[in-house]
């Protein structure tokens, strides 16, 4: 990936994090600051994403995915600095940071179906709607955290740690929809892979540790919206579900591809 | 030389005066716009801006004669007869900046943070603008006034948490829903701390306000005054899931709303949050009620917590504020200062301007004997060289200007003042 433009983008980010940890730092007008230095930041990643594929000697992968999840959550970012979440920013724009710098140096490695395969669109469909699912799922689970806390202060009647934080059905109602927006992209995902590998592969239904995993969360998440709508249990149940199934998501995109053997294991 | 000295703000307040004294002072519009127009008139001032709400009657003027605003207020008398001067403040230049900025911040409220005071600084400029008596100071400070006390209002949270455990009612209620429209409260028993609570929450936006009474007749009358529906007692069950909010405030000696009846209505209501405060003592919610997932009940003591907390955070606040206030006004009457040398250096410039074509006028000799291009051509030479040699001046002006240094202003403007 190009450098120079993600140096920008991760300045950018830099010091809206530094923001929210040390407003005195950046003075007034905080929010409106950071809410612009974001946006640049957005509009600068969605360019170097484009010029980065357009110009890639590879196809896209990996770096690329993590990168557009990074830029996912900053889109996120943006749009909550409006609303009554501004206080979830805290949380969005260091794992933002995280994950872009993870983007920068992780290696650029082909999986062992694409040997099989060749280069396709159907490889940017596939990764762009399954890391755009994983950005609600990470969105999600971050509000998903700041909702237990609240909790918890409330219950445990300490006030003041909780006063400037957004309100406990707002963000239970957020975290449903990050949730929801997630699934929706995971399962769209899911299914372009299917397509693609029933269309490509010789043998499409050979048992693939990653896509086995990954349909579990799928149920899991599944399960998790079924307790919802149809029981009406919310709140701390879809915060839990969220975050223990962000963790596995973690989990299947970094550590599968290097332990198990299967269509997504790294090839040479 | 600085046009903001003649600023001042007269006027008295809750601080100063009391009701009996504020009352027979103050205005309405039709005596705003009047003594808008007799005070300038007199030329007691150039601008002028009148506040008058019922906590403070303020005049802000740039005054050219004190002894005519003085009996101007010598007019009045206090319920004794008394002459109110007692009463008055006077503020000079910074001080009158320094006080309309924390007025319109609601710093000098009687309620601090209360933000009703914005629209009466907003009424007071429009009739001032209505009436023409703003100018070069007070309209750009009245500008400035509203943008500092909206800066005020977003930067610090000194509008956010209220007085009053009805307030502390809705801040939690709000820390839980973020809004209450939609939203339903029942209130069981109609004290007074049931009653503050409850009004607090309507005032706030609530949708529907339940009242079940021991005595049917006293909700049929809390009712009636509040708009509240009045539900049947026995029936205390079926309606507690109804509401988002529980107020609890009998007198009954134990707990009429048990963990049992929560657990059921929380169940009848799909797990929707219930928020229950009580007011009791002794309790009339059992406290397991906090132990169900989607309630969260709050008694007395942690109400008067929050109340607590509030006053703390309205302190820090205030003091966040002031800092603010007296940024913004130095920053105003920096600026001011600038303005004030642009008038200066116009006319500097003017009289350079002046004295060139005196000049040009004075030498017929010359300039008779030249063509229209050749005399284009001297116009152009010693405008040019006027321009040059005035340049480090007018340079050395606006420095001083901006450093807020008026002595050296004053020095460096005084060889142009007029010679009369």
């Amino acid at each position: 990936m190009e450098r120079l433009p993600y140096i920008l983008v991760i300045a950018a980010w830099a010091y809206v994090t530094v923001g929210h940890l040390l407003p005195e730092v950046l003075g007034p007008r905080l929010s409106e600051r950071t809410r612009a230095v974001a946006s640049f930041a957005a509009v600068v990643h969605v360019l170097a994403l484009v010029i980065g594929a357009l110009t890639s000697p590879y196809p896209v992968g990996l770096p690329e995915a993590i990168s557009s999840m990074s830029l996912g959550l900053g889109v996120a970012y943006v749009w909550l600095a409006r609303r009554q979440l501004r206080a979830v920013g805290m949380l969005l724009a260091p794992l933002s940071l995280v994950l872009l710098g993870t983007a920068l140096v992780v290696p650029h490695r082909s999986v062992a179906a694409l040997e099989e395969t060749g280069y396709s669109a159907w490889l940017p469909i596939h990764l762009g709607l399954i890391f755009s699912g994983l950005a609600g799922f990470a969105v999600s689970s971050v509000v998903g955290m700041m909702f237990l806390y609240v909790r918890r202060n409330l219950k445990e009647k300490r006030f003041s740690a909780i006063s400037r934080l957004p309100s406990l059905e707002v963000l239970d109602r957020f975290q449903f929809r990050a949730m929801l927006f997630g699934f929706v992209f995971l399962t769209l995902g899911i299914g372009a892979g299917g397509a693609w590998a029933a269309a490509s592969l010789a043998d499409p239904w050979a048992f693939d540790p990653k896509i086995g995993f990954t349909l579990l969360i799928w149920a899991w998440y599944g399960a998790a919206l079924q307790v919802r709508l149809v029981s009406g249990r919310r709140g701390r149940w879809t915060a839990l579900f969220s975050i223990v199934g962000f963790a596995g998501l973690v989990f299947s995109m970094v550590g599968l591809n290097f332990l198990l053997s299967g269509w997504h294991s790294y090839g040479g | 030389m600085a046009a903001s000295d003649k600023l001042m703000a007269v006027g008295l307040s809750h601080h100063t005066a009391p009701v009996e004294v504020r009352e027979r002072v103050s205005m309405d519009e039709t005596t705003v716009r009047r003594t808008l127009a007799r005070l300038r008139s007199e030329g007691a001032v150039d601008e002028l801006m009148v506040l008058s709400t019922c906590n403070r009657v303020e005049l802000y003027g740039t005054v050219n004669d004190e002894e005519a605003l003085r009996s101007f207020f010598g007019e009045f008398r206090g319920p004794a007869g008394e002459r109110i001067d007692p009463y008055l403040y006077w503020y000079r230049e910074r001080e009158a900046v320094q006080h309309l900025f924390k007025v319109a911040s609601s710093l000098d409220s009687l309620v601090l943070g209360e933000p009703q005071i914005l629209g009466q600084v907003k009424e007071a400029v429009r009739l001032a603008e209505e009436e023409t008596s703003l100018g070069k100071i007070l309209h750009p400070l009245a500008r400035r006034t509203l943008s500092v006390a909206k800066r005020v209002r977003s930067e610090t949270d000194i509008g956010k948490s209220r007085v009053g455990i009805g307030n502390a009612g809705v801040d939690l209620a709000m820390q839980i829903f973020g809004g209450l429209q939609g939203k339903k409260a029942m209130l069981v028993g109609v004290g007074e701390m049931g009653r503050q609570v409850a009004q607090a929450l309507m005032t706030a936006g609530l949708d529907e306000l339940l009242v079940a009474n021991r005595t049917f007749e006293r909700s049929l009358e809390f009712a009636e005054e509040t708009g509240a529906t009045p539900v049947p007692y026995d029936r205390l069950q079926d309606y507690l899931a109804r509401a988002d909010i529980v107020l609890a405030a009998t007198g009954a000696q134990r707990p009429i709303i048990t963990a049992e009846m929560v657990r059921q209505s929380l169940r009848q209501r799909r797990y929707h949050t219930v928020f229950l405060i009580d007011l009791s003592v002794p309790r009339n919610i059992e406290p397991s009620v906090d132990d169900l997932e989607e309630a969260y009940l709050f008694n007395i003591d942690d109400l008067s917590q929050v109340v607590e907390e509030g006053r703390k955070a309205r302190m820090e606040a205030a003091a966040a504020a002031e800092r603010l206030v007296t940024e913004e006004t130095d920053r105003f009457l920096e600026s001011l200062r600038t303005v004030d040398v642009n008038d200066d250096l116009r006319k500097v410039m003017q009289t350079a301007e002046a004295m060139r074509k005196a000049e040009i006028e004075r030498s017929t000799k010359l300039t008779r004997t030249l063509e229209p291009k050749q005399m284009k051509g001297l116009d152009a030479l010693t405008k040019a060289l006027v321009k040059k040699l005035l340049h480090r001046q007018m340079m050395a002006i606006r420095t001083a200007a901006r450093n807020g240094d008026l002595e050296r202003v004053q020095a460096l403007l005084e060889p142009w003042e007029d010679e009369t």
